[in-house]
């Protein structure tokens, strides 16, 4: 410990601070919450975008009335918002038959229980369809899909969990897609599966058959023939701009969302605004943090001068005693690092929850950029040879969010231990071996 | 044969008026090797200025302090640092003891700026003083005389070949005062190490065989001095 100067530097410096842990603490704390927004900003809309991107459960376009996409999109793929109108059943058949469509699921919406949706559509979305590559829904153990006439429903995890919903439960659906305890309807329906979660928005919905929706008790005779939306798979890339001509171009009596991935970036891109929000909060908050490290340092160094001129008294020279002021902006430094992991770790896993509860949708906020490219080469090294060093460029793209973060932080830490190192370097021994500790 | 030898040192600091003030203005001084020496001065009137001369802490305006053979009114500012930690050792009247860390570390501290930090001899220091019970206590802990006992092992934790000691006993009652003094010539004794102590209370001082007053010394009188 007491060896070399390093470690020597090291203690003084960690001592000084546990002499002032509490302006210590608050100068960390404030530097990990602003590292901490400024990681969520960019993390957690990347990963949002990821998450929604990989939740359109396996289809490639969605067809609904006349309006906006992305409420169509909102709608029928993760049950948020109102549908913006009614297909006809016609309409329905006729996409379903058209020469472009692999496969056609019409959904109903319009009830709910206890605040989570009914979705009314046919057993075979569940029998057929592969919600992700290779990945059919599957209904736990001593349930089933329901029947296309029954008063059946199949539950997805997230609900049946929330309210405690298994097989044999009975409801009553309640009208309108928030709930009211006035406005229930008098069918019973019994619980017939619960699915296994796919981490979507159909983990959140109750699913009904389509004609249970389409005929519920008090519902308008007129919707009796009608779809809310129309979830599509498509023959391929080509198949879907030939339907974008035919639905968006030409024709104006239905809404065709094609591609899914670019709405949802649209939409992400006009909350845009909100992150430069978050990243000017994170900014201030940053500010506030590198003040109060620069006081804190301040502060110590105020306080330690005599302490100091006794430590040059003893030998230590000036380079020693301005390494020792570095040094604890660097622990003010590393700790924050380590603090703004932790804020984001908690802002990203609350976020995560909420997006979770609200949307089904699961988004993991710690996942680390994956790197596929140096997988093909035996070492980085051999990846340099190979390409040059321009190929690490797209490794270290990633992460670059992340060596912000730190290089930022180091210089907050380091610019704050600037001038009270300069101090500590330039201060009179004789003086300060003369003041009143 | 001398083992300090000072001559010609003058040194003045800025006066409040807008002059200098000249504080130390010495023609002559020597100490001979592993020699206890007592200075006796008034309070104020610049010896801790000499002391700090000495200890390389200040720099003089003029003269020279050969010190085992070398001129450390030449050496720069880091060869400075090196002669106290390796050659002088410094005991202060409020002690000087750092407050965060424990009487071995205050001693193991003192070890490590000339490399050299061997906690068995700092042990050993401890135990001569009489605190080898007390290694792992924080100077709160210490009484004054116990906080002293700590600060006269960590002058001689280098075993260096000066101690200075400025009001060693200026904080502390008759009785630990004649223990410190006692325990620090001692020490010095043993080490090899010599002695130049500065006090104002002619008690300390009458107890040294090679006994100076300041005041013959210096050649500034202490009431143009402005403390």
């Amino acid at each position: 410990m007491f060896h070399s100067h390093f470690t020597v530097i090291a203690l003084l410096a960690w001592r000084g601070l546990k002499q002032h842990a509490f302006s210590a603490f608050v100068a960390v704390f404030t530097i990990s919450m602003a590292g901490g927004l400024f990681l969520s900003t960019w993390k957690i809309k990347e990963e949002t975008l990821k998450a929604f991107s990989n939740s359109s459960g396996g289809f490639d376009a969605v067809l609904g009335a006349r309006g906006s996409e992305l409420k169509l999109i909102l709608n029928a793929m993760f049950h948020l918002e109102e549908s913006p109108g009614n297909l006809s059943w016609e309409q329905y058949e006729f996409i379903r038959d058209a020469v472009e469509v692999k496969k056609a699921y019409p959904i109903a919406v319009g009830d709910n229980y206890h605040g989570y949706r009914l979705v009314g559509t046919l057993p075979e979305l569940f029998h057929k369809h592969e919600w992700k590559k290779g990945s059919k829904y599957e209904v736990q153990q001593g349930g089933r899909i329901f029947t296309e006439n029954a008063k059946e429903a199949l539950v997805g995890d997230f609900v049946a969990r929330k309210l405690g919903l298994s097989v044999g439960s009975k409801f009553h659906p309640y009208h309108g897609l928030d709930f009211d305890e006035n406005s229930r309807h008098q069918e019973t329906y019994v619980v017939v599966g619960l699915l296994e979660p796919t981490g979507t928005p159909s983990d959140r919905v109750i699913w009904i058959p389509i004609k249970g929706i389409q005929q519920m008790e008090g519902h308008d005779p007129a919707f009796a023939q009608s779809v809310s939306a129309v979830l599509l798979t498509l023959k391929g890339a080509a198949a879907g701009f030939r339907l974008h001509m035919k639905y968006n171009k030409q024709g104006n009596q239905a809404t065709l969302v094609w591609p899914v991935a670019a709405t949802l970036a649209r939409f992400f891109d006009r909350l845009s605004w909100f992150e430069d929000i978050l990243a000017l909060v994170a900014f201030f908050v940053a500010l506030v943090g590198a003040l109060i490290i620069f006081a804190t340092l301040r502060t110590v160094m105020n306080e330690k001068k005599r302490e100091y001129a006794i430590l040059r008294c003893l030998g230590a020279s000036r380079q020693v005693v301005t390494c020792v002021v570095l040094a604890q902006s660097l622990f003010l430094s590393l700790a924050g690092i380590i603090g703004a992991l932790l804020a984001y770790g908690g802002i990203g896993l609350t976020a995560s929850r909420l997006i979770r509860e609200k949307t089904g949708v699961v988004m993991d906020p710690l996942s680390l950029p994956t790197l596929n490219k140096e997988m093909e080469y035996e070492s980085l090294w051999h990846l340099v040879q190979e390409e040059g060093y321009e190929s690490l460029w797209p490794l270290v793209e990633p992460f670059l969010p992340l060596l912000l973060l730190v290089l930022v932080i180091f210089l907050i830490g380091f610019v704050s231990g600037l001038i009270p190192a300069l101090q500590a370097y330039r201060s009179s021994l004789s003086e300060n071996l003369s003041r009143k500790s | 044969m001398t083992f300090l030898e000072v001559k010609h040192l003058r040194k003045s600091f800025p006066s409040p008026e807008g002059g200098k003030s000249l504080v130390v203005d010495l023609e002559k001084f020597s100490l001979k090797p592993k020699s206890l020496c007592g200075m006796k001065g008034e309070s104020g009137s610049g010896k801790t200025t000499f002391l700090h001369l000495l200890a390389g802490i200040l720099k003089a305006d003029e003269g020279s302090i050969i010190l085992d053979g070398q001129e450390v009114s030449q050496l720069s500012e880091s060869a400075r640092d090196r002669l106290r930690a390796e050659s002088v050792g410094y005991v202060f009247q409020s002690f000087n003891l750092l407050q965060g860390f424990t009487c071995l570390e205050n001693v193991l501290l003192a070890m490590s700026f000339s490399g050299q930090a061997k906690k068995p001899w700092a042990k050993e220091l401890l135990e001569r003083v009489g605190l080898s019970q007390r290694t792992n206590y924080y100077p709160r802990q210490l009484s004054i005389g116990q906080q002293q006992r700590v600060a006269i092992a960590r002058a001689l934790a280098n075993r260096p070949k000066l101690v200075l000691a400025d009001e060693p006993t200026g904080n502390l009652d008759p009785k630990n005062g004649q223990k410190a003094l006692s325990l620090l010539k001692d020490l010095c004794e043993e080490n090899g190490s010599s002695l130049l102590l500065v006090s104002h209370d002619e008690n300390v001082i009458e107890s040294f065989e090679n006994q100076f007053r300041w005041e013959d010394v210096n050649q500034v009188p202490s009431s143009t001095i402005e403390e």
